[in-house]
């Protein structure tokens, strides 16, 4: 773990402190389709309610231990700085860990992405393995489209402007993406949206 | 005509961050995927919920370690590959995952449908948790819970007042032909031995015919060739589908590597295309319901260069005699009889026939298909090499894009370049269907075909045309079984208007419980002409919900043990692994316990194994011969479900023979090089393995005569004046069906919130449609076929001289749907997904007159105006996805 990593403490409450503001406001961006506002109340609830509790509602009521914090058990990492990014020139990264499993792009989109960050909410970071069978997705950001893939493997493609989301897939999960937040031109990594292909847990050997 | 239970779900999936491993002692079970015709093996397995397994190999059942991250390599469960059931009542851990098999699956691959199928599973605290638990009762117009033994108790002294008095022409079947040998072999013994009906039809048509008609005439078994077949070819020449949507597995681990060059005949572009584009092969964007003039033209400019396959056509294309062969001076009039007398044609005859056809001619090909005339050159050119020395080793495969627009005249003219092209017997050179359902059909008895009043001339007998029955008024009692009759038949929503007169719109309705009342009222339904509507279902769906009388909740995929076989014909056996919801039971198990109560005998099965080693000797002579597995296992003392256990992912490739206490698996059909070693005992000695299946043994060429579908297509193009455009439709990689399971899948309904139609920029930019906007769809002309079964002269079927005789009826169709506005698709034409429930239905959209000469359906001919009606809210659209798939 380097330097400028501190763990986050596994306590709700922490989320509504002031000091982690802009963690809480990362979390709102995700949840609220990039819209800061109108959500406030949300700020109030327990990490596993924040992601989206509409959904929930709509599934049937699913409840599971395993939506979980997104961001309190993790690291947190500086992971680059805004003014170093240029548009559609990935950045290698590693987060949660420093294993091969766990290398990452950090991206400058050009356009706005849910749980983009930046003044323009375009910067966002992915695992770089594909979720279907590991496929190294590294080389294959599609600046045009602003999609990961195709997976050389079995031509999955992910939408990096939706969390991941599958475009077009073999793949049962998003593409695990990294939680970022800015604290002025220096770009921290906080979490991990989805799992890492390969773990059963992101935080394994971390 | 509103959906069941659900309709527009938005869900956003929740991505989870770990998922539980196995401990060492989880129990794991084999089974393979319940979706689509690969059929890839996998493995269940569960454990008490409160433990789990740790990330080394010593401490999981996966016995590996972890982090996995090394790519190809299995066993890593994703998130969606974990779920909660009960089993023996209590909670439990579940995964399902892929196996790691030597066979179909390799190194553990998956679809995006596979791979979250622990998703289907029923969990009371997941999405699944609608499913039915107990019969429910129509009672005053609101379903309520009922016990099984009145539910079958009605169903049984309902449906035998029905039979006894009406015959069985009033008693009706409506049923899936896939979901497992077990529960198709005992629907059929209920209808076609013991009721005997011809008042039956499978979930995907109207009729119970063949599905690829002409390729059966021609002597071709469409599911003969084998998946290693795909992979050697050369090249493959594929017509209306796109494998890797919708069979990935087929495509991804068996196209890919062998990596032919793929001659892809596809409306509408899709990512199996944009591969075949870059790796050497080429798209022929066909117009809707053309192909038969371009396989014509193709074969007319393949014979007039000489590139055909003359050995190959020598060998094995029937002479005139050979074409009589079996048919004697019999009547001729099962359905291949009498067609392949009219039409079937020695290669003398039918090289003379496609020189001098009009529609085989280039120039008519050109502007009837839009493909540019070099283009339909260069794919000549591919799939035979251009008279170059060595020919390439080519492959024919087809799918519902061909023989659900077209039915009889695409396939025979697809047969026709594929038997001219050297295809049909050998190591990647074979004919066949791709497939979408996986094949669990095995029958109890012959359709009985001779009782249906159809006749396509004098004596050409058809299979009865179900929905015109039904709309004719003659049914009085329907039993529909594990499909959604309504969204899956063309004119869909005339079908409904049908029912719902007949059912909840009858005076006849039960108003209290009492099993005599419930009987006597739905009597007197019958007697007054209208219909009694029982369902079998695993959901509420509209039939169930909307219309049915009666809703028996069914047990399904790893809820008791099944077997089936996939799209190479492996046999393997589908294990239970954990407790169905409520009190739902198998559909075998309903039919017995209604059955009996008929006054029926022979269903006195105790477990499902029982049913299977009666069924075994039903497929004996036919490609999913298993007979020999049942009877190996007598003779050795042991149980077909164990040995297929212990089989697990491999299974057997059927047909099976016996020899020398050997079980003895059959890779390819049609294959003269297969030695089989006697008829004796068990083993059959089947037509298909080593030759063709028609009694010379030989291939079938056919003559294509357009006129018996251009009226139809002139009447039911889109017409620019009104603005109209195509609405064809089809499966699409994530969903599966009727989505009754993906509905319950956060992580597909945030890919597909809802039924889309893709819609060129043009025609969108036209319309001021834009992505996300929801469009309706009116299609003014919808034609219905009621009556018209007899008619004396072939040209009485024609669709002019129907309508002149007042068997087609005009009526109006609506869908709606949100738009993905997309150069997939060409300006005229788009595409929705095909069977999406209540009003996204694009069966509503198409005309429910079948193609007269088999009577299959035309889903793919649908056509509406559109108009934007407006738009999915923001929330929604802000989080799916508008990216070209492509």
């Amino acid at each position: 773990m380097s330097e400028n990593t501190k763990k986050q403490e596994a306590d709700a409450t922490q989320e509504t402190s002031p000091q982690e503001a802009g963690c809480i406001s990362r979390r709102k961006l995700l949840m609220n389709g990039g819209k800061v506002g109108g959500l406030a109340a949300m700020s109030m609830l327990l990490p596993s309610q924040i992601f989206s509790g509409k959904a929930e509602a709509n599934q049937g009521g699913m409840v599971s231990a395993a939506v979980t914090a997104r961001t309190v058990r993790y690291p947190r990492t500086k992971v680059g700085s805004l003014s170093a990014l240029k548009k559609d020139r990935p950045v290698t990264i590693q987060y949660p860990g420093e294993a091969d499993g766990q290398k990452a792009l950090l991206i400058k989109l050009g356009e706005p992405a849910l749980g983009g960050i930046g003044p323009n909410q375009d910067v966002v970071a992915f695992n770089a393995f594909c979720t279907h069978q590991g496929g190294p997705l590294e080389d294959q950001y599609d600046a045009e489209k602003k999609i990961m893939g195709p997976c050389e493997f079995h031509l999955s493609t992910f939408d990096l402007t939706r969390h991941g989301m599958m475009v077009s897939a073999s793949a049962v999960q998003n593409l695990p993406q990294i939680v970022l937040e800015l604290e002025g031109n220096d770009i921290y990594a906080v979490g991990v949206l989805g799992l890492i292909y390969g773990y059963p847990d992101n935080m394994m050997g971390v | 005509m509103s959906n069941a239970g659900r309709n527009v779900t938005y869900s956003q999936d929740l991505p989870k961050d770990r998922v539980p491993l196995p401990p060492s002692d989880a129990e794991i079970v084999s089974t393979a995927c319940d979706y689509c015709i690969v059929g890839c093996a996998y493995r269940a397995i569960t454990w008490p919920v409160g433990k789990e397994g740790g990330p080394k190999a010593n401490e999981n059942a996966f016995k590996v370690d972890y982090p996995r991250t090394e790519s190809l390599v299995g066993s890593w469960p994703s998130p969606n590959q974990h779920t909660v059931v009960l089993k023996n009542g209590e909670p439990h851990n579940c995964l399902v995952v892929p196996a790691i098999s030597e066979r179909v699956n390799k190194s553990g691959n998956h679809s995006v449908r596979g791979g979250g199928i622990a998703q289907k599973c029923y969990s009371p605290w997941r999405a699944t948790s609608d499913r039915l638990q107990q019969p429910l009762l129509r009672v005053r117009g609101v379903l309520q819970p009922i016990g099984w033994e009145d539910a079958t108790t009605i169903t049984a002294e309902v449906g035998r007042y029905v039979f006894d008095k009406y015959g069985e022409m009033a008693y009706g079947v409506k049923a899936y032909s896939y979901q497992f040998y077990e529960n198709t072999y005992a629907i059929t013994k209920l209808a076609l031995q013991s009721i005997e009906t011809p008042v039956y039809a499978h979930h995907d048509k109207p009729s119970a015919q063949d599905d690829a008609s002409g390729l059966e005439d021609m002597g071709i078994d469409t599911f003969g060739p084998s998946y290693d077949d795909w992979s050697a070819s050369d090249v493959i020449f594929i017509s209306g589908t796109d494998p890797y949507e919708t069979k990935t597995i087929l495509f991804t681990e068996h196209i890919m590597e062998g990596a032919p060059k793929l001659v892809m005949v596809l409306p509408r572009k899709s990512p199996g295309v944009t591969w075949a584009e870059e790796n050497d092969g080429i798209w022929l964007q066909v117009t809707i319901g053309t192909d038969a003039i371009l396989h014509n033209a193709m074969c007319r400019y393949i014979i007039e260069q000489g590139w055909q396959d003359q050995d190959h056509i020598d060998h094995w294309a029937a002479s005139d005699e050979e074409l009589d062969w079996g048919m004697g001076r019999g009547t001729r009039n099962t359905p291949w009889q009498w067609r392949s007398t009219r039409w079937g044609a020695s290669f003398k005859k039918w090289k003379k026939w496609v020189l001098k056809e009009k529609y085989a001619e280039m120039d008519v090909a050109v502007k009837m298909t839009g493909i540019p005339r070099e283009k339909i050159i260069e794919a000549c050119k591919i799939l035979t090499g251009a008279g170059k020395k060595r020919r390439p080793k080519t492959s024919f495969m087809l799918e519902k894009g061909n023989y659900w627009s077209n039915n009889y005249l695409n396939t025979i003219s697809f047969g026709n370049l594929a038997i001219i092209c050297g295809a049909g017997t050998r190591d990647g050179q074979v004919i066949g269907r791709a497939g979408g359902h996986q094949r669990g059909g095995v029958s109890a008895a012959s359709y009985p075909r001779s009782k249906t009043p159809e006749r396509f001339g004098k004596i050409g007998r058809k299979a009865l045309n179900v929905d015109n029955w039904v709309r004719s008024g003659h049914v009085r009692f329907m039993w529909v079984i594990g499909t959604n009759w309504i969204e899956a038949m063309q004119g869909s929503q005339d079908l409904a208007d049908y029912i719902k007169e007949h059912t909840t719109g009858s005076k006849h309705q039960v108003e209290r419980f009492d099993v005599e009342h419930v009987i006597q009222r739905l009597k007197a339904r019958a007697d007054a002409g209208d219909m009694v509507l029982i369902n079998n279902e695993i959901y509420l769906r509209t039939i169930g919900n909307q219309f049915a009388d009666l809703v028996m909740p069914a047990a399904t995929w790893g809820e008791e043990n099944f077997t089936r076989a996939q799209g190479e014909r492996i046999l393997r056996i589908y294990s239970k692994f954990y407790d169905p919801p409520g009190d739902a039971k198998p559909d075998w198990k309903i039919i017995s316990m209604v059955a009996k109560k008929m006054g029926f005998d022979g269903y006195d099965w105790k477990t499902s194994e029982d049913v299977f080693k009666e069924l075994a000797r039903f497929t004996r002579n036919s490609r999913q011969d298993l007979a020999p597995l049942v009877k190996y296992a007598a003779i050795n003392g042991k149980q077909p479900y164990d040995i297929l256990r212990k089989r697990a992912a491999t299974g057997y490739q059927l047909p099976l023979r016996l020899h020398n206490n050997k079980l003895i698996e059959t890779k390819r059909l049609h294959n003269p090089h297969v030695h089989i070693d006697s008829g004796q005992g068990i083993t059959t000695k089947s037509k298909r393995s080593g030759s063709f299946t028609k009694p010379s043994g030989k291939l079938y060429l056919h003559k294509v005569d357009w006129n018996l579908f251009g009226d139809f297509y002139d009447r039911i193009k889109p017409k620019k004046d009104k603005g109209e455009l195509w609405v064809t439709c089809g499966r699409i990689n994530a969903l599966w069906q009727s989505v009754f399971d993906d509905m319950r899948k956060p992580y597909i309904m945030q890919r597909h919130p809802m039924n889309f139609i893709e819609i060129s920029p043009k025609d969108a930019a036209e319309r001021g449609i834009e992505n996300g906007d929801i469009v309706s769809l009116e299609n003014d002309e919808v034609y219905v076929q009621v009556g018209g079964f007899y008619r004396a002269r072939h040209k009485d079927f024609l669709f002019t001289n129907l309508e002149k005789d007042g068997y087609i009826k005009k009526t109006q169709g609506s869908a709606s749907a949100m738009a993905y506005v997309t150069s997939v698709v060409p300006p005229g034409t788009t595409f929705m997904y095909f069977c999406w429930p209540g009003g996204g239905a694009s069966n509503s959209l198409s005309s429910a007159v079948a193609d007269p000469l088999t009577n299959a359906p035309r889903y793919k001919l649908g056509k509406a105006a559109i108009k934007k009606i407006g738009t999915i809210p923001d929330y929604m659209k802000k989080r799916m996805t508008f990216k070209e798939k492509v």
